[in-house]
């Protein structure tokens, strides 16, 4: 037990991290966020609403008022573009920041995607001055090199999404319209249609790919990642509400459950959208950039061809492509699916929160950040 | 510009108040315990007040703080009457015949809920050879029986799993367990029998993908499967879609997934303590602004699981803390010579923030959250909203009406704080185009804006009114958006009835991350006014 400095560092800036970090300052604990990107929010900041008739309790609101409230909060120290180069424990923790290497291309600016952020925009080198957007700041410019004393760690670096360049036989990259959950949503938030990428019309037939990347033993991915049924269910209701036109078909192997009240919402997009219990072996080409999916007919078992104007691959959760570094400077073992070990925590002071353990919806994540911030209070002795 | 018409919210004088520091627990769901234990620790008295006869084995964590008198169990009890507000209960606890009064400053629910075998949805009952997943799990424990098992030719075993109902990960969890033991005895062999199979929970896909790999055959029927039994006979049927054939299997055993039921208990809590449910019947509400174990209701916390009881736990320590709490003053005020006692606030308040005192309705500092749906429904126009005042409104909508500029459709957009607002800020700060008439009146929910209020604006000379609100199912204050719809919808038809075009006036929903979709609302709003 140790409460020296009364601060404690939480690492990412996720739903993880933002829970953890407002959840300490509740109980008046100093924070230290570092955050390796330009922007705090993670994955979910940049989610769409998805809602049709109804709100369907997908949680990227919550982040939103999450992020609001910790931008707000005095007793929070935010470190943008910045990881942590060492960790030293003596009866503290001595630590070591530095600048990520997160770049923005050259001559280019990016946007954070809520008004929360601050800055609201990075700029990459070369940009003239004169044509930034008032209250940007340039990536150079970004950054910690601060040394830190705190009392305990709370790690929650996320997860990365599935790399579908793995599954090489879906061709993403290759084809315009063949684009990924995490891509959807960032269209929808910032459209409000889902539109074609390569003409920015608005698509007719759409199918979603499920469990890709997830539940693939020939990847050695023994594990479902909880969300992506979920997010898809919830997308194809969304975009059928606003576009009645809409045909929408989703492959899949099992339908998880998306929260409170699945069976309702179930019956009701079941009669929305149509569902294949098949997951689509390979996708070719056609004109007007249209794709077609070869997929075996679950009656039968023969194949069948069928043509969409857009293909949404349910790309999954996957441990933080950086879990080797993260794992070595923070010393935390790996669990057998390689994301970190939360179990290991309590004694050592560094406590692991949110999808940085294995995946989880924005619900689960802000439940257990809860509990890992009560871990660490714990710890430090602040409760008992 | 739309910050002109952002007319800012008055700031609120603050009070310090004293609070019980004591808390209930009741329910002797499974983190119930829990959540006692962990608030004991806190160093506040818990009463742990359950129906039940006995407890369920507790841990020595939670013995050590009834020896020491943190915790005190009241069995055989239930809740009799309960009013008040948060830091400040009344509980009346009925055991047999005695009636005990305690007060309170927070409550955690934590009702049972149980596992029911879905056999009835298979037109089968439960015998010696069909049996449900608890039996189930009772042979495997059962070291006589287990060895009953090894005897002979070994046993078939067929599960059924989620066919006629969603299950959730944990029965598909605790099938796959039995089928993985089954599977270390010898001769055993198991079948599935699955609609969807539940693996959104971690370890689950690793235990499905073991188990196939040891053996399991798993069946996906597109139907529920026949099933044919008598008393020492069972046999399941399903077509196999590929070759068009009936595949039998007469098991030794058929075992019955079970549903998680929450029964009686957790509807009799939420009545009691005045709380939400879902559909369902579990606590509370489906809306994410109760992550994770808040209820409508200031002070009274849910919890299920053992990472709700932990977030209990910084609840109950945040809201009682030393026993002062902060509170805004005068954030809703009944004027007492108005009120005639009709009730309507006290029951359209969503977060149980009324009471009743000399012959007038009182709002508790501590319980109200502010929305003003009860200023809006009171019939008597007896309450005002602290920092949201009508008079501060009236005057607001008078100076923005005024400076709207005259070339475009005049906007007026009543603005739900939570989220409207929210989005309508974002829109502007990344500079979304939007009608140059277009203005805003930030209100506390869309549940404060009444039919004066869209009124005053058109007289003012608004083209159009919006009144955006929080999607059905996300408004904080539950019903807030949905008495808003109502009210426009009134004033539609007062409009047409008038000969005026009901269309001036539109609700719409709208979340806080949506700056886009909102831009696209008032833009679209403004095309029809010009035409
Ligand atoms: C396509 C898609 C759609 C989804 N839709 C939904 C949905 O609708 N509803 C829902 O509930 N869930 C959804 N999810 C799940 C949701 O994204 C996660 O639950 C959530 O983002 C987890 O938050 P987190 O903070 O654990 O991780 P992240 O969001 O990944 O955040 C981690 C943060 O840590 C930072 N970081 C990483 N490494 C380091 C480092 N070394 N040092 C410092 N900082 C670091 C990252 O930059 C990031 O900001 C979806 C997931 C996907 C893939
Ligand atoms: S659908 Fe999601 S973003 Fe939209 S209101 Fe509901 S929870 Fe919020
Ligand atoms: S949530 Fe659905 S799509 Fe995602 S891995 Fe699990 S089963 Fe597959
Ligand atoms: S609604 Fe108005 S009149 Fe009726 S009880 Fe409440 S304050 Fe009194
Ligand atoms: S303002 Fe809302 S929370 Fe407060 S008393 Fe009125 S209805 Fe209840």
């Amino acid at each position: 037990m140790s409460n020296k400095t009364g601060t404690v560092m939480v690492v990412g800036g996720g739903i993880a991290g933002l829970t953890a970090a407002w959840e300490l300052t509740r109980q008046n604990i100093h924070v230290e966020l570092v955050e390796k990107s330009c922007f705090l929010g993670g994955h979910s900041i940049g989610f769409t609403c998805k809602a049709s008739d109804k709100c369907q309790q997908c949680g990227a609101c919550s982040v939103e008022e999450m992020l609001a409230s910790v931008v707000n909060e005095p007793l929070i120290n935010v470190h943008l573009r910045t990881e942590v180069k060492n960790l030293e424990k003596t009866d503290t923790f001595k630590v070591s920041l530095e600048k990520s290497s997160v770049q923005v291309e050259d001559g280019k600016v990016i946007k954070g995607f809520s008004v929360h952020n601050s800055p609201l925009y990075v700029a990459g080198k070369d940009c003239a001055d004169d044509d930034l957007p008032s209250g940007a700041v340039k990536i150079d410019d970004m950054g910690s090199t601060a040394e830190i004393e705190v009392d305990a760690v709370v790690v929650a670096t996320g997860f990365s999404p599935f790399d579908p360049n793995i599954k090489s036989t879906y061709g993403y990259g290759k084809w315009k319209n063949l684009i990924t959950g995490m891509e959807l949503e960032n269209i929808l938030r910032e459209n409000t249609f889902a539109v074609r990428p390569s003409d920015g019309k608005i698509p007719e037939k759409i199918a979603f790919i499920q469990c890709v990347g997830s539940r693939d033993e020939r990847l050695g991915n023994l594990w479902c990642s909880q969300v992506c049924c979920a997010y898809a269910m919830r997308m194809a209701g969304a975009i059928k509400y606003k576009d009645s036109n809409a045909d929408i078909s989703i492959f899949y192997i099992d339908i998880q459950n998306t929260g409170k009240e699945f069976p309702v919402f179930y019956e009701k997009i079941k009669s929305d959208v149509r569902f294949v219990r098949t997951i689509p072996v390979d996708i070719y080409p056609l004109e007007n950039d249209r794709l077609t999916l070869r997929h075996m007919v679950e009656e039968n078992g023969t194949p069948d061809f069928e043509e969409f104007d857009l293909v949404v691959l349910s790309v999954g959760i996957m441990p933080n492509e950086d879990t080797d570094k993260i794992s070595k400077v923070f010393n935390i073992a790996l669990n057998e699916d390689g994301f970190l070990d939360d179990n290991a925590a309590g004694t050592s002071g560094v406590f692991v929160a949110g999808t940085a353990s294995g995946p989880q919806g924005i619900a689960d994540t802000i439940a257990s950040s809860g509990r890992t911030v009560y871990e660490t209070m714990k710890y430090l002795g602040v409760i008992k | 510009m739309i910050s002109e018409g952002k007319i800012a919210e008055k700031s609120m004088d603050m009070i310090e108040i004293n609070i019980n520091k004591d808390v209930l627990v009741v329910g002797a769901g499974f983190a119930g315990l829990d959540s006692a234990a962990k608030i004991a620790a806190q160093g506040y008295k818990v009463v742990f007040a359950c129906k039940d006869a006995e407890l369920p084995d507790s841990g020595d964590e939670f013995k050590k703080f009834v020896e020491s008198g943190m915790v005190e169990i009241m069995t055989n009890t239930s809740l009799d009457d309960f009013s008040g507000v948060t830091g400040d209960f009344r509980a009346t606890l009925a055991k047999g015949n005695e009636r005990i009064k305690k007060n309170f400053g927070a409550v955690v629910a934590a009702p049972k809920y149980s596992f029911e075998p879905l056999n009835a949805d298979y037109g089968v009952s439960l015998n010696g050879k069909v049996i449900s997943q608890t039996r189930m799990e009772e042979i495997l424990a059962d070291p006589e029986e287990k060895e009953k098992l090894k005897a002979g030719d070994g046993a078939v075993f067929a599960f059924f799993n989620g066919l006629a109902r969603e299950l959730d990960p944990c029965s598909t969890e605790r099938a796959l367990r039995s089928i993985l033991a089954l599977q270390d005895i010898e001769n055993c062999t198991a079948y599935m029998y699955a609609g969807n199979v539940k693996v959104a929970s971690r370890g689950v896909e690793r235990l499905f993908t073991e188990a196939r790999n040891k053996g399991l055959v798993c069946f996906k029927p597109q139907e529920i499967p026949v099933v044919e039994q008598n008393d020492d006979y069972v046999k399941i049927i399903i077509q196999d879609p590929v070759i068009r054939k009936d595949i039998e299997l007469d098991p030794d055993y058929l075992v019955i997934d079970e549903l998680m039921n929450p029964g009686q208990e957790n509807i009799e809590t939420a009545v009691n303590l005045r709380i939400d449910a879902d559909l369902d019947g579990f606590l509370p509400s489906n809306n994410v602004h109760r992550f994770p174990v808040n209820s409508n209701r200031d002070g009274i916390f849910v919890a299920y699981s053992p990472n709700d009881a932990a977030n209990v736990a910084l609840r109950v320590k945040e809201l009682l803390g030393d026993g002062i709490k902060k509170v805004p003053m005068d954030r809703g005020v009944v004027d007492e010579k108005r009120c005639t006692i009709c009730l309507t606030c006290y029951r359209c308040c969503p977060h149980g923030a009324i009471f009743w005192d000399n012959g007038a309705a009182v709002i508790s500092t501590v319980a109200c959250q502010g929305c003003g749906i009860c200023a809006s429904e009171c019939p008597m126009d007896a309450i005002q909203i602290g920092t949201f005042s009508d008079d501060d409104l009236n005057e607001n909508i008078d100076k923005a009406v005024v400076s709207a500029e005259n070339d475009s459709p005049k906007i007026l957009a009543f603005c739900c704080k939570n989220s409207a607002f929210e989005a309508a800020g974002a829109a502007e700060k990344f500079g979304i185009a939007m009608p140059a008439g277009f203005k805003m009146i930030k209100v506390p929910c869309a549940g404060k804006v009444d039919v004066e209020l869209v009124m005053r604006a058109l007289v003012d000379g608004a083209d159009g009114v919006m009144v955006a609100a929080c999607h059905e199912g996300n408004c904080k204050a539950e019903k807030g958006n949905i008495y808003a719809k109502w009210r426009v919808n009134e004033i539609s038809r007062r409009l047409e009835a008038m000969g005026m075009d009901k269309n001036k006036v539109i609700f719409t929903n709208i979340a806080s991350n949506m700056a886009h979709e909102f831009a696209d609302k008032v833009n679209d709003f403004a095309l029809k006014l010009k035409s």
